[in-house]
């Protein structure tokens, strides 16, 4: 750190708790905020890239390599998608077990980043380590309950990091009805726990902003969604997954190796993500967990993204609960895939990975290869809606010394639980005073 | 009843050196020796703090990454000092040993004796083979686990 009579500068690394490596720049000019710049420096990945000339049902397993937190987030656009080419409808028990996977995915990702990520910043610790000191029956249920997550995901997909039971048209092997019903007593520890979460974050003191966001998410008639429904906003946007090139679009900025994503029309950030789903699909919740909303002092929509650690506590609650109905209502399916008939065609789907919308778009020829790929990840998405955030987040800490000001500003980062693996397909912080 | 011993190989059998935890783990079940339990696992610490409850001696292997020798093993009593931050992943999502024992000191549930062995590899690729360096040492690897699990975990 360097400081002058019109100059300062404050550097610092890598910005903690968040995946991957990046940075972030802020310049300050006579007392002003004059520039931010979220730099994603992670090298770039290429799997849209090497995509190209493999098998259609290659896709969901290579894909999942590109996150170890949301694998199953992947597969699952990618089967979709697949399957959207290829007109192919999977339902019944095996669409269930895809919700079941995915239910697994939240409560772990969630979990793991509400207890070792993002609650130190509120108790004031360095990290989850440092904070187990003084709250040591908070850190242990965060552990089990990200351990049961993991434990679904295995379960189902054959283990938690890169599961390897899905398929295009559905699994390589389904559960019998009696090794589902084994896990129930687990699920029901799990679903207090969660609870229990809920009622811990919500006691946490919250800095007061608020952004008027253009919320974006999926949104299914009949349930809070995962893998299906349509893209909508609350501006007014309702379209499929097919239609989301003609309203997105990736925009390649010199600071970062990751696409920034803006609406099309108008050029401006939207944001995805457990906020999202929830402004836009509160009422798809079981009124019991609207209540436990209400009761942690949510509303119908948060506009506060350091709340956002409540919202996704009440996801893991609504995602335990889930996998109890779906292990309560499971018949065995007589098949465990749906066969495909492999055509040219494209193919488009977008699921709810943990941190927002997964877009995926692949073209086959007639054989079933892959002649190109588009893969859109949430962080993309979010990036410029965190620069927009510190644009208006920062300037009210602007006099406090660098060291609090870098904790706001990282803590406004880590609202979003930024994945940067999964966008270049993070943090560096550089503050410029002058 | 839990075995005294356990054994934890951690890794990925896929990714060149990075197996050498999953098949040194596999050497030693080979041995079948007596009151001790040998398993593979993917690292995820939640469920490494349950495995270690009710143990007298646990062994990790893993393979690292530190700059030093291919082949070279380190060796560290995980009772008296953590990973080096040498040995630690860059991924802050990607919790794992050395978060898992110091949640475990923290919590106050780490075995009465815990060591780790760190064979320093030398490729990571996506293969299913060992780099010499790292073949050459797994002998002597496996002889100094065998030789703690009889004089250190027995004791």
């Amino acid at each position: 750190m360097s400081e002058g009579a019109k100059t300062k500068i404050i550097k610092v690394d890598y910005l903690a708790r968040v995946e991957g490596e990046g940075g972030l720049y802020l310049k300050i000019h006579d007392g002003k905020l004059e520039d931010v710049q979220l730099k994603i420096f992670e090298p770039p990945r290429f799997f849209e890239g090497f995509l190209r000339g493999r098998k259609y049902s290659e896709a969901s397993d290579i894909t999942a390599r590109i996150c170890g937190i949301c694998p199953a987030a992947y597969q699952m656009s990618a089967v979709h998608a697949m399957e959207n080419a290829f007109e192919v409808s999977v339902d019944g028990p095996l669409r269930e077990l895809r919700r079941l996977l995915y239910c697994g995915e939240w409560i772990s990702s969630h979990t793991l980043h509400v207890y070792m990520l993002h609650a130190p910043d509120f108790l004031g610790y360095e990290s989850a380590v440092h904070m187990a000191k003084d709250h040591q029956a908070d850190v242990e249920r965060g552990l089990q309950l990200k351990k049961i997550g993991g434990e679904i995901m295995s379960f189902i997909g054959g283990r938690e990091i890169h599961p390897v039971n899905v398929r295009v048209g559905g699994f390589y092997k389904v559960p019998t009805k009696r090794e589902m019903q084994g896990f129930r007593a687990t699920i029901e520890r799990a679903r207090d726990a969660a609870l229990e979460t809920v009622n811990w974050v919500s006691t946490f003191d919250f800095p007061e902003f608020e952004q008027d966001y253009t919320f974006v998410s999926m949104q299914h008639p009949d349930e809070y969604p995962m893998n299906e429904g349509r893209i909508v906003s609350n501006r007014g946007l309702n379209i499929t997954a097919a239609n989301y090139d003609d309203h997105f679009e990736e925009i390649h900025v010199k600071r970062s190796n990751a696409l920034h994503c803006v609406m099309k029309e108008g050029g401006q950030s939207y944001h995805v993500g457990p906020l999202a789903r929830y402004a836009l699909n509160f009422d798809r919740f079981p009124a019991h967990i609207q209540d436990v909303a209400k009761q942690a002092g949510l509303g119908k929509v948060e506009r506060n993204p350091f709340r956002s650690i409540i919202v996704r506590s009440i996801e893991v609650l609504y995602a335990c609960e889930e996998v109890l109905r779906i292990i309560d209502d499971y018949q065995e399916p007589e098949q465990p895939f749906v066969k495909i008939t492999p055509k040219a065609a494209t193919g488009y789907a977008a699921t709810e990975a943990p941190r927002g919308i997964l877009y995926h778009r692949y073209k086959m020829d007639e054989k079933g290869d892959i002649l190109d790929a588009n893969i859109i990840p949430p962080t993309s998405q979010n990036q410029k809606m965190i620069e927009d955030d510190l644009w208006k987040f920062v300037p009210q800490y602007l006099n406090q010394p660098d060291e609090t000001l870098r904790w706001h500003a990282e803590q406004a980062i880590r609202n979003y639980d930024p994945c940067i693996s999964c966008a270049t397909h993070f943090l560096k912080l550089d503050v410029e005073r002058s | 009843m839990r075995a005294k011993t356990l054994v934890i190989g951690i890794g990925n059998r896929f990714r060149g050196d990075d197996a050498l935890g999953c098949i040194l783990a596999d050497r030693i079940q080979m041995l079948a020796l007596p009151d001790v339990e040998v398993m593979t696992h993917s690292g995820e610490p939640a469920s490494l703090i349950d495995l270690w409850q009710d143990r007298g001696c646990v062994i990790l292997v893993d393979a690292v990454s530190s700059c030093a020798e291919a082949g070279t093993i380190h060796y560290i009593d995980m009772q008296k000092r953590g990973l080096p931050d040498s040995f630690r992943s860059y991924s802050t999502h990607a919790f794992g040993i050395a978060e898992a024992i110091e949640f475990a000191r923290v919590l106050n549930k780490l075995p009465p004796k815990i060591v780790f062995y760190g064979i320093e590899g030398k490729s990571f690729a996506a293969t299913e083979i060992l780099s010499p360096e790292i073949t050459a040492a797994l002998e002597d690897a496996e002889k100094r686990i065998i030789e703690d699990i009889k004089e250190t975990c027995d004791a």
